[in-house]
């Protein structure tokens, strides 16, 4: 899967999650998650097995300390991926 | 270099000068215990007129878990009020018994824009066996308070959490609002049991800021070692949705006594 595709497919998963949706139109690799997308933190977690669930990966919970922004996802994905 | 803290498991590592500070600050609240511990029970009891109607019963229940084990301890209970922490403690020990008792005093997380607005409230906080959070907290720093709490468990103190997260506004506990942390923190404390503590006044229909005055408290204890095959953040949440699960089958079996 190429990075766009990946970006693509976070993108997605984050959709139902974002609250703002005027963010999520504009969506870049440097969008926060929670800042700009309005995730509410506590479903970052549905978030996170979601991704696990679409890629077959495990994230440990330290790993997801460090998620701020799509790229942030795309990187941690790309990184159980490989 | 900074030494690591053996106990924080997946959490993030305390600096040395972090485990000072936490040192610090419990020297500074056991001092200051004969002052502040007494007061707070007399305000619940005289100022509110509030009571624990089995408080003997849950006191000796609680005297003997700590006399026979010294395995890493998390109480995690319901939570309706904001005073909940403090209900939560007197039930479970007399002022006297935590002067001798410091270690079984529960640390607790209070959310920092409820309790530590000001410089007053902050020093209160500070020697109430309180490690403040903010709610909308990045998980970076949402990661170093649990870490503080599971270095101080590690060590032998008992920690408080609410495991909904916050209060429950639908005055029920609710299963699906299962904060992944709490998980997280049990994963980090190998051996960890959680005191799962359902409590309720007579008259507390739903969530509040505080009681009403005269309130009649009783409280139900159940001992758990979650447990999850799944690792990660998958196995955290699992744990988490268990202590969760417990305290809404306690409070089922609350409502039909």
């Amino acid at each position: 899967m190429s990075e766009e595709e990946l970006f693509a497919k976070v993108v997605e998963i984050l959709t139902p999650y974002a609250k703002n949706q005027a963010a999520l139109a504009q969506v870049a690799p440097g969008t926060n998650i929670l800042e700009e997308l309005k995730v509410n933190s506590a479903r970052l977690v549905d978030v996170v097995l979601a991704f696990e669930d679409e890629f077959d990966i495990e994230i440990a919970d330290e790993d997801v300390d460090s998620v701020e922004t799509v790229a942030d996802c795309v990187t941690l994905i790309q990184q159980k991926l490989t | 270099m900074a030494p690591r803290d053996e106990a924080a498991g997946a959490l993030p590592p305390l600096s040395g000068a972090e485990l000072a500070q936490l040192s610090r600050q419990r020297l500074v609240g056991q001092l200051l215990a004969p002052l502040w511990v007494p007061l707070a029970s007399g305000l619940m009891a005289l100022g509110f007129g509030w009571r624990i109607e089995n408080a003997r019963v849950l006191r000796a229940r609680y005297r003997k878990l700590r006399a026979e084990s010294r395995a890493p301890l998390l109480v995690c209970a319901n939570h309706l009020t904001m005073v909940d922490s403090l209900l939560v403690a007197w039930a479970l020990g007399s002022p006297l018994w935590y002067l001798r008792h410091y270690t079984s005093l529960p640390w607790n997380v209070p959310e920092e824009r409820n309790f530590a607005s000001t410089v007053s409230r902050r020093a209160l906080i500070y020697v109430m066996k309180c490690l403040p959070i903010r709610r909308a907290a990045d998980r970076k720093e949402a990661a170093l308070v649990l870490a503080r709490l599971a270095h101080l468990i590690g060590r032998g103190d008992v920690g408080l959490v609410f495991p909904e997260g916050g209060r429950s506004r639908s005055g029920r506990v609710e299963p699906d609002a299962a904060a992944y942390g709490v998980g997280r923190l049990v994963k980090a404390l190998p051996g960890c049991s959680v005191l799962c503590v359902y409590l309720r006044g007579a008259g507390q229909a739903s969530w509040s800021d505080l009681p009403r005055r005269g309130e009649r408290f009783r409280a139900e204890l159940s001992l758990l070692e979650p447990k999850s095959d799944a690792g990660g953040l998958r196995g955290s949440l699992e744990i988490a949705r268990q202590i969760v699960g417990r305290l809404a089958e306690m409070e089922q079996a609350f409502d039909a006594r």
